[in-house]
């Protein structure tokens, strides 16, 4: 899947080739699998009835859209990086390895705003406007939920968080961010936030792999990842669904 | 009560068309040679293809001929007289006239005498439509025997007088108009025809129809391949809101189009039915000994496989079957003229207790169709 992929960290040094080869899932984690494939397909298919990414579809997209767009997001990805870091500490060690690669996630994004305020600026907005822009009401919604969950004791359900926010964040880099391009008119540093999670992409989807593989050994493991796959999908479609509303 | 396909048929008009003789059948517009025609065959693949228009453009065979020719085919074929057969239902993308249905002119064609007549509208899933609700009267046992055709005359809409017409469109006015093209050197003419019974042939081997299902999306996403507007989005007016159907032409509105950039989310939607199916234990992976899809797997070759095989539920390449290469995109048809080869080809051996997944999505608002057959001999 394209547009589906999976980023769950970028230390290229805990990656091989060989390794990546024909790593098999456990039956749990396949099962686990499909499931989170039909909530990522649910999820993108219903994207395309948020107004705003709706004129991308449609070729209406405009520079304010843009705008509007990153204003919107900037707070989820600041707060993004608080519920990462969060979950790392919520993992004891008997899960020591998945919070390794939880923290490199956390290390590899934590400044990732930093890029979408000068996209922001690149697109014709004021830097003010960006850093006084408060969360919209979907992403207090996200945002209350994910640090809920990472709140808890291992709280492997997570990784369904992870799969719909990574996912979306390769689905902005291999489908948006050059169709925004051409329909604005604006150039590649308006879009950089969006291009930059399309790196690596293999990479992250075998490190997704090989975490699922290895929490998820149990219906009751599947169902926790399943739910908090769906209600983040709900969740963050909310908050593109709030993103005309000004936070009102 | 069970059902099978006890017979098939099928119409190709004309000699087969290499890639390079499809402009001089299609016409060059304006005399110009395309420029996206190479680079599109080449996406496609399809080597060969038929049409039921000649090198001057002129129609050579009617749709409801060519339906009624690959229905004559399947009847010949048959078991049973063609007094048996109860129920014709005939699907097409756009039957020779608009009204009446389709149905009713290819059964005056066959002369099949009070039938039930059945006429589906749609693109590429009408065909599976048309075959679900004659498969549900037969399990209702209100008939014995029931037709279905599918046929499809896609070159009429693709010949150079109907792009040279369309003076104002954007194929007009845009450097490449992409869109409008993309169909022009894909799709291609020929029927199909399968007789559904309510016991399997006597002699050879039938397909039981173990079920049918289809999911459309067209509550989320936006058209992809339609004929009918002029292809802008402000602009909300269809064929006959124009004063003319002469100016409708002249704006494009009568040109077929695709937005090719939507074309991908016919392919998860595809996956996401496929899933929800083996999500709700209809469909089993690990028992499809032919997978018979109407896109052929060079469109999916892309991530979305591997993921399949990883999550323990891909179609092996090998099980995959298809003749779009050598018979063209024949929209509805398509699986019609699949199944008819696919039972009579040397390329895969068919054997009884063999299982058949068929999967038919349609682009148009995006439609997902699947079909479970089993391989069955008296």
């Amino acid at each position: 899947m394209k547009n589906g992929e999976i980023k769950i960290e970028s230390d290229e040094k805990l990656i091989s080739e060989e390794h990546s080869e024909d790593a098999g899932l456990n039956p749990h984690a396949q099962v686990c699998l499909q499931h989170l494939l039909r909530v990522w397909l649910g999820f993108e298919r219903d994207l395309a009835k948020v107004p705003l990414l709706r004129r991308i579809d449609l070729g209406t997209y405009t520079a304010e859209d843009h705008q509007l767009f990153l204003l919107n997001i900037r707070q989820q990805v600041i707060e993004g990086s608080r519920w990462i870091t969060r979950t790392a500490s919520s993992f004891d060690r008997n899960h020591a390895e998945i919070r390794s690669t939880v923290i490199s996630h956390a290390v590899d994004e934590h400044r990732d705003y930093e890029m979408l305020e000068k996209d922001f600026v690149a697109s014709g907005g004021q830097l003010d406007d960006i850093l006084n822009m408060e969360r919209n009401i979907g992403s207090e919604a996200l945002h209350g939920f994910l640090m809920h969950k990472s709140s808890q004791p291992n709280p492997i359900d997570l990784l369904g968080a992870m799969w719909i926010i990574e996912g979306l964040g390769e689905k902005m880099a291999t489908s948006w961010a050059e169709r925004i391009q051409e329909l604005t008119g604006l150039g590649e540093d308006s879009t950089r936030f969006m291009t930059y999670h399309g790196h690596n992409d293999s990479e992250h989807m075998e490190r997704f792999y090989q975490t699922l593989d290895s929490v998820c050994t149990s219906e009751n493991a599947i169902q926790r990842i399943v739910k908090t796959a769906k209600v983040v999908a709900r969740l963050y479609r909310l908050q593109l669904e709030e993103l005309e509303h000004g936070g009102e | 009560m069970s059902v099978y396909i006890t017979s098939t048929g099928r119409f190709l008009p004309g000699p087969p068309i290499t890639v390079d003789e499809v402009e001089s059948i299609l016409g060059a517009v304006h005399d110009k040679p395309s420029s996206l025609r190479v680079q599109i065959q080449k996406a496609n693949k399809i080597q060969t293809r038929h049409y039921a228009i000649d090198e001057h453009q002129q129609t050579t065979h009617s749709n409801t001929d060519m339906a009624a020719k690959a229905a004559e085919e399947c009847l010949d074929r048959a078991y049973i007289g063609r007094e048996k057969v109860g129920m014709l239902a005939v699907a097409s993308t756009q039957g020779d006239l608009p009204a009446p249905g389709m149905a009713s002119m290819v059964q005056a064609e066959l002369e099949l005498p009070e039938v039930e007549i059945l006429t589906t509208h749609g693109i590429c899933s009408s065909s599976i439509m048309a075959l679900k609700a004659a498969w549900n009267s037969m399990r209702l046992d209100e008939h014995d025997a029931a037709l279905v055709v599918s046929s499809e005359l896609a070159s009429r809409l693709l010949k150079k007088q109907r792009y040279e017409a369309a003076t104002t469109s954007t194929f007009a006015t845009k450097r490449i108009d992409f869109s409008t093209e993309f169909l022009r050197w894909m799709l291609s003419d020929g029927a199909g025809a399968l007789l559904l019974q309510n016991k399997p042939a006597p002699k050879g081997l039938s397909l039981r129809i173990d079920w049918i299902r289809a999911f459309s999306h067209a509550h989320a996403l936006p058209t992809c391949m339609s004929v009918g507007s002029a292809g802008r989005t402000e602009d909300k007016r269809t064929w006959q809101d124009y004063n003319t159907y002469a100016e409708a032409e002249k704006d494009g509105a009568l040109l077929l189009r695709q937005d090719v950039r939507l074309l991908e989310n016919l392919m998860r939607m595809g996956v996401d039915g496929y899933l929800r199916l083996v999500e709700e234990g209809v469909s089993n992976p690990n028992n499809v000994d032919h997978f018979l899809c109407h896109y052929s797997s060079h469109h999916f070759r892309n991530k979305i496989l591997n993921l399949l095989d990883k999550a323990g539920v891909g179609i092996p390449e090998e099980k995959w079957w298809t003749n779009l290469y050598s018979r063209g995109n024949t929209g509805s048809a398509s699986l019609f003229i699949m199944l008819d080869e696919f039972l009579r080809t040397d390329e895969v051996t068919v054997k009884e207790g063999e299982s058949v997944l068929c999967f038919v999505p349609e682009s148009g608002r995006f439609n997902t169709t699947y079909l479970h057959l089993t391989v069955v001999s008296q």
